[in-house]
């Protein structure tokens, strides 16, 4: 999957505005939208929310989760646990990468915002590849990792499985004729 | 006609057509067009941009789209000349023209059905009234009427019938002569000088002002637009400055309304400041030593071309206590403790030095940590791109010159390359006395070996330089009827052609408003010469004329003017 199409998944999710034009409710596949009045705030797929704010057609509210004092509690937990914490949001970096992007006007503190996603970004990283280092040196059949999402899947998604391929085939290369492969070197 | 509510008879009529854009190749046009392409793109308007450079592009672009458009928006050209007559268009198309030229050609204003002029109506026009200049041919018809009409009467009471309409057809006939010859005059001191009004920029974003779809890049253009006109020198300096109070009110309204003590603004965020900065061009991309050394204002009060000047600089720099080493540096990098006061120290300086008006009330632009501009350099970075002579410029992408960051660097390096040209080009010709007086005006001729003289074939450099060289001349002559005296220049534009492109310019003064007479001085000279000349330029002060054809043509242009 590319790092595009999980951003496209991504827009899909609800964010508020406040439009400053007036247009009744619209009926599309996808559900239903509006009414739109000027000046009262009403809940948008991001794709919209963008595409109206770049035609200057609205104002973008920040997500319940994009405020400096929650972020930095959920990146100090982050820090302390070893396992994942629920994120602030299932597409947290994509939401705050768009939406940074293109409306930081609307967003106070926007370069701290920045800095503290980053952060909770580098961790659970981090975890990531601690948690597969350890996953391949133990030589697990199987993991279980909750509260991942899908932009951190997507980033070791080829890598793991590629490399777990190629792992496959030189264990099974190096015991020809058993079926259960024994040897820990490797 | 004039427009008078912009935007329910420009925007709302175009809002839902498609509209063909012609821009003329200047800065203040493409910001303009910069910020009408931004509301287009808000309200997803169609429309196909065109630059065209002179009068005849004009024509081809205007043949070109005239099947598939029938609104034509025109920025900076087309509203000192009679449009109709000169494009034959069909009588359904429509033409917006938001033009800076002066004086607006009679036929545009009073033309109420094609021509709708983005204008003003009180922007220092002073156009003559309809009476004066148009007059019903109703009359005509009525005199040959009563001479049919006496046809029809018995011989003797005919006789008398006619003495009585022979004398008033007379009388009307003399009455008609009166009535032309004072529209001729009116005519001709209407259309005799010729001069710029309020930026196109400025107009366009003023529609989106009442749109309120103005944001802070369309502020920025708009900006640019009006300090395009100052640097080239077209508007009166109070002009310049009542413009600019207009566009700070813009500016505090714009910063009012995101900045607050809690939530501050991201820094990348556009930040629009008003300065009031040195008037030392590009000082801050450049080191202040070239600065001082390349800008008008300050090479003409220490007349730098001469050794005397030079020494004059160096005691200068050497009163404001700044040392030589810092001094040629980098800007960049001079020493914090020297830039923090420096234009304080700088003011102070000057003042004793006779350069009273060394600071000028401008707008800078930052965003980012490294990124500050000055209206002035983008200016001049535009200004250098779009006239470039290098062989690698792409033609077409103009309006990238202005976002795009590095070209907005790679501008401001060839803006560089151009004042030294035009810095060096004026110390030789004042230092070989180039500049002769032909009695009515200066005249001055850059032969084809000159360094850089390819810079100078394009009409913004050569308008620079010539403006320049002017300043100069009179801060170095002492006699003082050539102060007041206008400037020609002539400068080789195409070799194999053998043309030249010749420039006038009005004489230099502090009260000067900027009216230049040019325009009509070289048409006529033109026409009693028959020289081969094309007055292609919207500005017709500006205009290409056959090398061989040099001579004849600067002495009917002598004897016209004396």
């Amino acid at each position: 999957m590319d790092p595009t199409e999980v951003e496209f998944l991504a827009e899909k999710e609800i964010v508020k505005i406040i439009p400053n034009f007036s247009l009744d409710k619209i009926y599309l596949i996808g559900g239903d939208l509006g009414p739109f009045n000027p000046g009262l705030p009403v809940q948008v797929p991001v794709w919209l929310a963008l595409n109206l704010k770049q035609r200057q057609k609205c104002r973008i509210l920040p997500p319940q989760w994009m405020d400096v004092d929650k972020l930095e509690e959920v990146r100090e937990m982050e820090r302390k646990e070893d396992s994942f914490t629920p994120p602030p949001s299932p597409y947290y970096m994509e939401l705050t990468k768009l939406l940074l992007n293109h409306a930081s006007d609307n967003i106070p503190k926007a370069d701290e915002i920045r800095t503290l996603v980053k952060d909770i970004w580098d961790t659970r990283i981090a975890k990531l590849r601690l948690s597969a280092d350890s996953f391949i040196s133990q030589q697990e059949a199987h993991a279980k990792l909750d509260n991942l999402t899908l932009m951190e899947i997507n980033t070791t998604r080829s890598f793991l499985l590629g490399s777990l391929n190629c792992m496959f085939k030189l264990r099974s290369n190096m015991q020809p004729g058993t079926s259960t492969g024994k040897g820990p070197d490797y | 006609m004039f427009v008078t509510d912009i935007r329910k008879e420009f925007y709302d009529v175009v809002i839902n057509q498609r509209v063909a854009l012609l821009v003329a190749t200047d800065i203040d046009a493409l910001c303009a067009c910069k910020v009408l392409q931004a509301l287009f793109h808000c309200d997803q308007v169609q429309y196909t941009l065109v630059p065209v450079t002179g009068w005849q592009d004009l024509g081809t672009a205007f043949l070109e789209h005239k099947e598939q458009f029938r609104y034509f928006v025109l920025l900076n050209c087309g509203a000192n000349v009679d449009l109709l007559e000169m494009l034959q268009p069909d009588d359904d198309s429509i033409f917006f023209i938001c033009d800076t030229h002066r004086p607006v050609d009679v036929v545009n204003v009073y033309n109420d059905s094609q021509i709708k002029l983005l204008i003003k109506q009180d922007d220092d026009l002073g156009v003559p009234s309809y009476d004066d200049i148009f007059r019903d041919e109703d009359e005509e018809a009525d005199d040959s009427g009563n001479e049919s009409d006496g046809g029809s009467e018995p011989a003797g009471k005919r006789k008398r019938y006619d003495e009585g309409a022979v004398e008033r057809r007379i009388e009307r006939q003399r009455a008609k002569r009166e009535w032309e010859a004072r529209r001729r005059e009116i005519l001709f001191d209407y259309e005799q000088y010729e001069y710029h009004g309020t930026s196109a920029s400025l107009v366009i974003f003023e529609l989106a002002w009442v749109l309120t779809k103005d944001n802070k890049d369309m502020l920025w253009w708009a900006v640019i637009g009006l300090t395009d006109q100052w640097v080239h020198d077209k508007i009166t300096h109070m002009k310049y400055v009542t413009d600019i109070a207009t566009m700070q009110r813009h500016v505090s309204r714009h910063n009012h309304r995101n900045e607050d003590e809690d939530n501050s603004l991201s820094i990348d965020c556009m930040r629009i400041s008003f300065e009031y900065d040195l008037r030392l061009t590009l000082y801050q991309h450049w080191s202040l030593f070239e600065s001082i050394c390349n800008s008008t204002y300050t090479s003409c009060n220490f007349k730098l071309w001469s050794l005397n000047g030079q020494k004059k600089l160096q005691e200068f720099l050497a009163d404001m206590g700044l040392p030589l080493k810092q001094v040629r540096q980098k800007f960049h990098s001079m020493d914090m403790v020297i830039k923090e006061n420096l234009r304080e120290v700088i003011e102070e300086s000057s003042n004793k030095y006779g350069m009273k008006d060394i600071r000028i009330q401008t707008f800078g632009v930052h965003f980012g940590f490294k990124n500050r501009f000055l209206a002035s350099d983008v200016v001049h970075a535009a200004a250098a791109l779009l006239e470039s002579t290098e062989k690698d410029e792409s033609a077409g992408d103009h309006s990238d010159h202005l976002s795009n960051l590095e070209r907005l660097h790679l501008g401001i390096d060839l803006a560089k390359k151009k004042l030294i040209a035009i810095q060096q080009t004026v110390a030789s010709c004042i230092c070989t006395n180039l500049i002769l007086s032909q009695g009515p005006f200066l005249y001055c001729y850059l032969m084809e070996g000159t360094p850089d003289v390819r810079l100078f074939s394009k009409p913004m450099a050569l308008t620079l330089l010539c403006k320049y060289l002017l300043k100069a001349f009179v801060s170095s002559t002492r006699n003082k009827r050539c102060k007041l005296l206008p400037l020609v220049m002539a400068a080789p534009l195409d070799v194999e052609k053998g043309t030249v492109i010749v420039l006038g310019i009005p004489p230099d003064s502090d009260t000067s408003d900027k009216k230049n007479f040019f325009g009509r001085a070289f048409e006529k000279a033109a026409e009693s010469t028959s020289s081969r000349s094309l007055h292609d330029h919207f500005d017709t002060s500006i205009i290409e004329l056959k090398m061989e054809d040099r001579t004849k043509f600067l002495d009917a242009l002598i004897t016209l003017l004396s």
